[in-house]
């Protein structure tokens, strides 16, 4: 199963710091010492265009991932950490899945996390910052003078010895993927190849997003539905798995209700009732929400109801709901506060259906 | 067929771009061998440009026709024109042989110059002034009773000839050869020409290009392999193109006397201080004199003195007569007079950092160190101009080291200065009599110093910048010259500061190519595990 995991930028940003850091490197380590390759002078001269492409590079690749919301990727986490080198220490050896996926909203494993954020924070702005040092205060000029190279030096050349045996750790790396030159694929295509289970997991983690930002859609606008569609709308987009997502979704769209205190609803959308298989919405209004569930499990939807009236949001990642036929169905319920003039008046929820046989597979809970 | 098109157009357009840019040559920064760009300078104008316009002509001046008895008379009769002239030049240090300096290092100011200052070649000219002072501007300077302040004994001619025909005496205390035509010298007068400097500034220390050398007779009429500027087939400078005068104020320092930073000849003066079509190289002129590029080697058309032993001299032949004898080139390595010498040339110069000050060894001090320093070129690294009596900071500067072993008084520990030139036997002078005690005992007697009647040799060690046989820039150092971990490296010896390419830490490289191996061995290994268990390995569940 492929995906369409990084976008146009991400790879030509990817391709270009390859090129310049290899050639940084290259003419690094002849500037250090170590070959013979483009000649001294000439070795300076790319070190140092470079250098300033490099610079530029970054400023907007930052300018990129600010605007994008990408620099969330890199917000370490240390959660699976252990379980992700344990992954790499025994795992990989034995089979084991992976334990943690690629996502598109998590592309990057808690290990990997740390050790780009690591990469990006410490080495590159410690080259950058050391370099630059090295081109313009090596030499006494009226505003501040270096005592000594050497420190810079030592520093940029320590700096460089980590960017090598980090490029050999990450290009090894890239071949535990999927298959082993999956991972490189991706970079290039943009589509990376998945098994079914990490698919569904990235699929998942896709509607997770899509609630979170048709809820907060919700809470502070008037148009609800057309956001959620839009919010739906683009993460299928980003996704690339436009058709997939809706065969997960089975086509049914996103069900609308609005209950008042009491339970009663005030207002569903069209999807919303042809998820409970009534006939119009009309039907529905008036009547108390008891009628959605089956008795065992409508006590659990009347804590979580209560709940929201005193200001929570709730999130449930499966529910099963009781249709007007008396046949079941599966979906993903989300529930916020519905207010207003700063008053709670009642409560209002997105619910997104799931086919009952991915239902079984997809062990969707709230945390 | 879309996708592969988008893809190339996002990732290898980019890369191809990118690559094009970072490695493009700039055709500026190249030397081209071929067609050497027109380099360009300020406060000069090109031979091509020159006009050369006779100002004067001096064979039409009724007071130059006449048949001169003496020298001096010449003298007379050029500041019967040229009036008041004779203030400059009695206060120019070519004719008061010393210059009032502070020392560098020292609190004190001394007066110092050839008239009372050592060096490791003749030593010093006291008590031989009647043949030292052949390279004096002067007639007459016998001994410490000369008149420093009669203008007549000012010798214009030296300089200003410009026949070709005279030629000052040996031992004749600065005046000329008998029999000279001093009418016809006397009107050729002109501006000095290469061969009126050189008539003493190649010959010190005895012959061509012993002192400096990068100052040789060849230079007269040279190529380009020898030196750029005064190349014949280029733009043939004088000397006094750069060593520009006024009021017969010369600019132009010999650290074997100077002391301090001023009045010197710089490349800037015409070639500003960025003188590259490339800021890197422009950036090195802010720590590295021009020169230790440009002189990549010197003595390039003559041998120069390396090497001069004074504890051998004095072996005659059995005949009492004096020994000569030459090495393969034909220069001294033996004179009963003087010692042993070591000659060399297309040598390679010494590199030290330079701020334009020195100091020197003076006659009444006591030595502390040997080698001793006959002078001493301050500078160093960490000198950024503020912290010395220089106002720029110290740089990397191509200097000839002039080795020696010369007499010293080990009891009270100075260098010592013996008489050695006399026309008669029996003057105490080491050349005739060969006899060091009494040479000393009268130098020193004669300079008012005390000697404890104990001599030695001493090694003794004289440095000398080098300013001149510039190199062209397809000949001068190359990155990799300095910039090499190779021993032999320019700078492989100048220590204290970290140069690119030259400097490793050890600690970082051992580090650093240790964590490289230890991640290409973990690749290794877990890479191979994994092949190894290939069927298990990977999703791979069938
Ligand atoms: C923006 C980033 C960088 C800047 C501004 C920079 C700048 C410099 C400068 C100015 C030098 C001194 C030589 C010269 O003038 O060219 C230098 C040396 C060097 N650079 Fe960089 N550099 C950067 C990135 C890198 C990277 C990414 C690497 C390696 C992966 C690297 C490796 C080296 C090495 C090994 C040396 C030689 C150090 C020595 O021996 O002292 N540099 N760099």
């Amino acid at each position: 199963m492929k995906v369409y995991i990084y976008k146009g930028f991400e790879r030509f940003w990817h391709w270009t710091q390859v090129t310049l850091i290899v050639m940084l490197a290259l003419t690094g380590f002849e500037i250090h010492g170590f070959y013979e390759l483009f000649g001294y002078r000439e070795a300076v001269m790319i070190h140092d265009r470079t250098a300033w492409a490099f610079l530029a590079l970054i400023v907007f690749a930052i300018f990129w991932h600010f605007t994008t919301g990408e620099w969330k990727q890199y917000i370490p986490t240390l959660n699976l950490v252990k379980e992700q080198i344990g992954y790499y220490v025994t795992g990989i050896f034995t089979g084991a899945e992976h334990p943690t996926n690629k996502l598109v909203y998590n592309k990057f494993n808690p290990l990997q996390r740390l050790i780009y954020l690591g990469l990006k924070m410490l080495v590159i702005p410690v080259m950058v910052i050391s370099g630059f040092a090295y081109m313009y205060l090596n030499y006494p000029n009226d505003t501040f003078v270096l005592g000594n190279l050497g420190p810079v030096a030592a520093i940029h050349t320590m700096g460089a010895f980590f960017l090598i045996v980090f490029i050999i750790a990450h290009v090894y790396l890239t071949t535990t993927g999927h298959k082993p030159l999956s991972s490189i694929q991706a970079m290039i295509t943009g589509w990376e190849e998945m098994s079914e289970l990490e698919a569904k997991e990235m699929v998942k983690s896709e509607m997770e997003y899509s609630l979170k930002v048709a809820k907060h859609h919700l809470i502070t606008d008037k148009d609800r539905s057309a956001f959620l569609d839009e919010a739906l709308q683009e993460t299928e987009e980003k996704l690339g798995v436009k058709n997939r997502l809706h065969d997960v979704l089975s086509g049914s769209g996103a069900g609308y209700f609005r209950l008042d205190t009491n339970g009663d609803y005030i207002e569903v959308n069209k999807a919303w009732a042809n998820l409970y298989k009534y006939e119009t919405v009309e039907e529905i209004i008036g009547k108390n929400f008891s009628l959605s569930r089956s008795e065992k499990s409508f006590a659990q939807l009347k804590g979580n109801f209560d709940q929201v009236l005193s200001g929570e949001t709730i999130e449930h990642g499966l529910v099963i709901r009781k249709c007007q036929d008396g046949s079941i169905g599966y979906h993903t319920l989300t529930m916020t506060p519905f207010m207003k003039d700063n008053k709670i008046i009642g409560v209002q929820g997105v619910i997104i259906n799931i086919d009952r046989d991915n239902a079984s597979k997809l062990q969707w809970d709230n945390e | 067929m879309k996708r592969i098109l988008y893809i190339f157009s996002i990732l290898v357009i980019p890369q191809f771009i990118v690559y094009m840019i970072i490695t493009r040559t700039d055709n500026q920064c190249i030397v081209d061998t071929e067609l050497p760009a027109e380099i360009e300078v300020v406060n000069y104008t090109k031979k091509a440009d020159q006009k050369n316009i006779l100002v004067a002509d001096h064979s039409k001046f009724e007071i130059l026709q006449q048949e001169f008895e003496r020298p001096q008379d010449v003298t007379l009769a050029c500041l019967s024109c040229h009036t008041e002239r004779h203030h400059e030049l009695m206060a120019n240090n070519h004719w008061t042989w010393d210059r009032t300096e502070k020392l560098a290092g020292r609190d004190s100011v001394v007066t110092l110059g050839k008239r009372n200052m050592i060096n490791n070649f003749c030593i010093g000219i006291n008590g031989s002034e009647k043949t030292c002072v052949r390279c004096h501007i002067g007639y007459g300077w016998e001994d410490k009773s000369f008149d420093f302040s009669k203008k007549e004994n000012i010798d214009c001619l030296v300089c200003h000839d410009q026949s070709g025909m005279y030629i000052k005496a040996k031992g004749a205390a600065g005046y000329p050869v008998e029999g000279l035509n001093l009418n016809i010298i006397s009107q050729s007068v002109g501006s000095p020409k290469r061969e009126n400097c050189g008539i003493c500034h190649y010959w010190g220390g005895g012959g061509n290009n012993v002192k400096h050398g990068d100052l040789d007779k060849a230079m007269n009429s040279c190529s380009k392999d020898v030196d750029i500027h005064m190349a014949i087939d280029g733009e043939d400078m004088s000397c006094v193109a750069c060593h520009t005068t006024e009021n017969h104020v010369i600019k132009g320092k010999a650290y074997a006397f100077s002391s301090e930073n001023k009045n010197r000849a710089t490349c800037t003066h015409c070639h500003t201080d960025a003188p590259h079509n490339d800021k890197i190289l422009n950036q090195h002129g802010d720590r590295i004199a021009c020169q230790t590029c440009h002189i990549p080697e010197y003595a390039k058309a003559n041998s120069t003195k390396m090497v001069w032993d004074w504890s051998t001299a004095g072996r005659l032949n059995e005949d009492g007569s004096q020994i000569h004898e030459a090495d393969a080139d034909g220069n001294h390595n033996y004179l009963s007079i003087k010692g042993t010498f070591v000659y060399d040339d297309h040598v390679k110069p010494d590199y030290i950092w330079f701020n334009g000050t020195a100091d020197h060894v003076l006659l009444t001090d006591s030595i502390t160190e040997i080698p001793v320093q006959i002078n001493t070129l301050m500078g160093s690294y960490n000198d950024k101009g503020d912290n010395c009596e220089s106002t720029t900071c110290s740089k990397i500067w191509p200097v000839k080291i002039h080795r020696g072993k010369q007499p010293w008084d080990p009891i009270l520990k100075r260098i010592v200065q013996p008489k050695l030139w006399s026309p008669n036997k029996g003057d105490s002078a080491y050349w005739v009599d060969f006899d060091w005690n009494n040479s000393i005992v009268a130098g020193m007697r004669y300079s008012d110093l005390p000697y404890s009647g104990e001599y030695d040799f001493v090694e003794t060690e004289m440095y000398w910048p080098l300013n001149h046989q510039v190199a062209s820039a397809d000949k001068s150092l190359q990155c990799v010259d300095c910039h090499t971990t190779d021993n032999d490296g320019r700078l492989a010896k100048l220590e204290g500061f970290y140069l690119p390419g030259r400097d490793h830490y050890d600690f970082i490289e051992y580090i650093g190519i240790l964590l490289v191996l230890l991640a290409v061995a973990g690749v290794v290994i877990h890479g191979g595990i994994r092949i190894v268990l290939r069927k298990n390995c990977l999703h791979d569940k069938k």
